[in-house]
């Protein structure tokens, strides 16, 4: 079985009188191991399908399995287990809490898994010198490069061990070099088994992943696999 | 989420906007304050009261008065003898329900001489139990005693003040067996009462300073103020029968001689039970009525009324201002939802943020709930230290009559308010922030 099934998944928004539909009938499987790009025009609805596949919403018809639990039909409380729990976010503008150092950015999501604070700790650490920061845990995220704070995202989407991470324009905020850094750093974790879903509208960016989804009008329009990642690493 | 944890991140955020934290918690600071400062206020001033109260003989003392005849018996009013020793002796061995009872005849603005001090006093002729019901105690010396009545000797009871004004100078003199002359009539000073006066007044004397009023030697009013126990400190006291031998046993009208007048001036009983005071008093009417031939020409001057009006202006300061103090509380708490909701406006994608990474509504219900609660306890604490700041400039500044007395049932209520309005207020703020959509959140800003 697939990591993530999409079955016939529709998503469909009431703006008023009006009805869109943002999604209209899906069918998708992500494998454990993939490394994926979801490309696609605004409103194409690949932020609606990242929204699902992250558990941050729920369809209105059709079924979502994440790691074999139905999320279709979850309640608040347990799509953000969920969330806390199999998936990781890296966001294109951080999204780091500004008040709060690199060690306790990255602690945040074991904190609301209930970890102790020695294991926290440790895990963070962990994560933080994957990414390569080990010298910044005490600086706070404006103290920081751009790349230095999607690193800090990254370790903390990384430090849960979540099944699946989604990076949403992950190097949209970067300058040209230190998002290929970024794509390095993901084609790295692709390498150590991870499983790994990037929302783009950029088809440089896409040309990395050796597989692409490419959406339109709420459908899947094409869904390619390359044997090999095409970009050099 | 541990709750130890909220409230290290409620503590953050606190102290990461010091200024606005600050003028937040004023709201609370303000409101508990005042709320203790009232509670300390009105607790200082019912505590002196209920002193004078008590010093003044209780509710327990009954005086009973001469009153005007009712219509339907003037005609022959003139069959009743009037308040006589023998109301006082009746109520002695048949009122079971009354502990102690003393005639009482006076002589008005008497002069007291020794050698050449001279000072004008009331003095009473009574019986023993005069000084049980006016609760005063003796320092040096005896009370009066019946062989004193038995025989009308010439022996007085003093208060402080009295010695203090014909000894002026040595201080604090043991009088007894010292003799002065009342109207000319040589009496030996038997005994001595214990000064008596206000706790402020002790402290003011303890500390060497002046004392504000009322002090021995000096007249009762001053500067607005009442010294309760100017009376008290200047009593004199004679034996009824003395009394009447010496000063009533003529009354001239014009320039005939009335003969003796033995009417009282009052006759006052202490109550045994308080709690059977309508009782006791509906016993003495009885035997009273027996004495003064059914003539209604007296009257019971009780102390209830007065009590009771005193405690319930007292209650009522304490509510009205306990009220004012609660609504400034609430303003202080209006305060704090105000500026959480500004601050989870300001921290949409935040809360975002941590929902996308797996925190429940609830937690960040929580976590708003617990900085709203954290402002209350800070604003609570720092609120029970400006009130005793507050309440040593206001002893400072004014000249108090009750030194506030702070009662820890008042620092409970005046704190658990502050927590209570912070965790309230928080409440609407905290559910509206744990109602955000995630992905609206996210997108916020």
């Amino acid at each position: 079985m697939a990591l993530i099934e999409l079955r016939e998944v529709t998503k469909r928004y009431r703006v008023g009188e009006q009805e869109i539909v943002a999604l209209a009938g899906i069918d998708l499987d992500i494998e454990e191991g993939e490394y994926a790009a979801i490309i696609g025009p605004s409103g194409s609805g690949k932020s609606t399908l990242m929204h699902l596949l992250g558990c941050l919403d729920t369809p209105t018809t059709g079924r979502m399995i994440i790691d074999g639990i139905d999320a279709s039909r979850a309640g608040g409380n347990r799509l953000s287990e969920l969330r806390n729990a199999k998936i990781g976010f890296v966001f294109q503008s951080f999204n780091l809490l500004p008040k709060f150092n690199v060690l306790q950015n990255v602690e945040l999501p074991m904190i609301y898994a209930g970890l102790g604070s020695a294991e926290r700790k440790r895990r963070a650490l962990t994560a933080i010198e994957r990414v390569g920061l080990s010298n910044r845990l005490k600086n706070t995220p404006l103290q920081l490069s751009g790349g230095q704070m999607q690193r800090v995202a990254i370790a903390r989407a990384l430090v849960n061990d979540p099944r699946i991470i989604f990076a949403d324009e992950p190097t949209g905020n970067l300058d040209s070099t230190t998002g290929e850094s970024i794509l390095a750093l993901f084609q790295e974790l692709i390498a150590q088994g991870r499983t790994i879903v990037l929302v783009t509208h950029d088809n440089d960016i896409a040309a990395h992943t050796p597989r692409r989804i490419e959406m339109r009008d709420g459908k899947i329009l094409a869904d390619s696999k390359h044997p090999a990642p095409l970009a050099p690493v | 989420m541990k709750l130890w944890l909220s409230l290290l991140m409620g503590l953050k955020e606190i102290s990461a906007h010091k200024f606005r934290s600050i003028l937040t918690m004023l709201g609370i600071i303000l409101g508990v304050a005042s709320l203790l400062t009232t509670f300390a206020l009105t607790a200082g001033i019912a505590n002196g009261m209920r002193d004078f109260m008590t010093q003044i003989g209780g509710i327990e003392k009954i005086d009973t008065n001469r009153q005007e005849v009712p219509e339907e018996q003037t005609a022959f009013a003139e069959i009743s003898p009037g308040q006589t020793v023998a109301d006082a002796e009746l109520i002695r061995s048949r009122a079971d329900l009354v502990s102690y009872v003393s005639p009482v005849s006076e002589l008005g603005n008497a002069a007291l001489t020794r050698g050449n001090q001279t000072m004008r006093a009331q003095v009473s002729g009574c019986w023993p139990d005069f000084a049980h019901i006016n609760k005063h105690e003796i320092a040096h010396g005896r009370l009066l005693t019946q062989i004193d009545l038995d025989e009308a000797r010439h022996v007085v009871v003093v208060g402080r003040s009295i010695v203090d004004k014909l000894w002026p100078e040595r201080k604090n003199y043991n009088a007894v067996g010292e003799s002065f002359l009342i109207n000319g009539r040589p009496f030996t000073i038997v005994g001595i009462f214990n000064f008596y006066e206000r706790e402020e007044d002790k402290l003011r004397r303890e500390r060497g300073e002046p004392p504000k009023m009322g002090g021995p030697g000096r007249g009762g009013r001053r500067g607005g103020g009442w010294d309760p126990f100017q009376r008290k400190n200047s009593s004199v006291q004679i034996p009824i029968t003395t009394m009447f031998y010496d000063y009533k046993s003529s009354t001239m009208v014009g320039t005939v001689d009335q003969g003796p007048n033995y009417k009282l001036d009052q006759l006052i009983f202490q109550v045994k039970d308080v709690s059977r005071f309508q009782e006791a008093l509906d016993q003495t009417r009885a035997l009273l009525t027996v004495t003064h031939r059914g003539i209604e020409d007296f009257t019971f001057n009780t102390r209830e009324e007065w009590f009771d009006s005193m405690e319930r202006s007292i209650k009522s300061t304490r509510v009205s201002g306990g009220m004012i103090a609660i609504i400034s509380l609430i303003v202080g708490g209006i305060g704090i939802t105000n500026i959480m909701l500004a601050s989870i406006t300001e921290r949409i994608r935040e809360i975002g943020v941590r929902r996308a990474i797996g925190a429940k509504g609830r937690d960040i219900f929580l976590q708003i709930i617990v900085e709203s609660s954290v402002i209350g306890v800070c604003g609570g604490v720092l609120g029970l230290g400006a009130a005793f700041g507050l309440l040593r400039l206001i002893a400072q500044l004014t000249e108090s009559e009750n030194t506030p007395i702070v009662e820890p049932s008042a620092i409970l209520i005046s704190f658990g308010f502050a927590v209570a309005i912070g965790v309230l207020s928080g409440i609407f703020p905290a559910i509206k922030a744990s109602r955000l959509d995630p992905i609206e959140a996210l997108r916020y800003g």
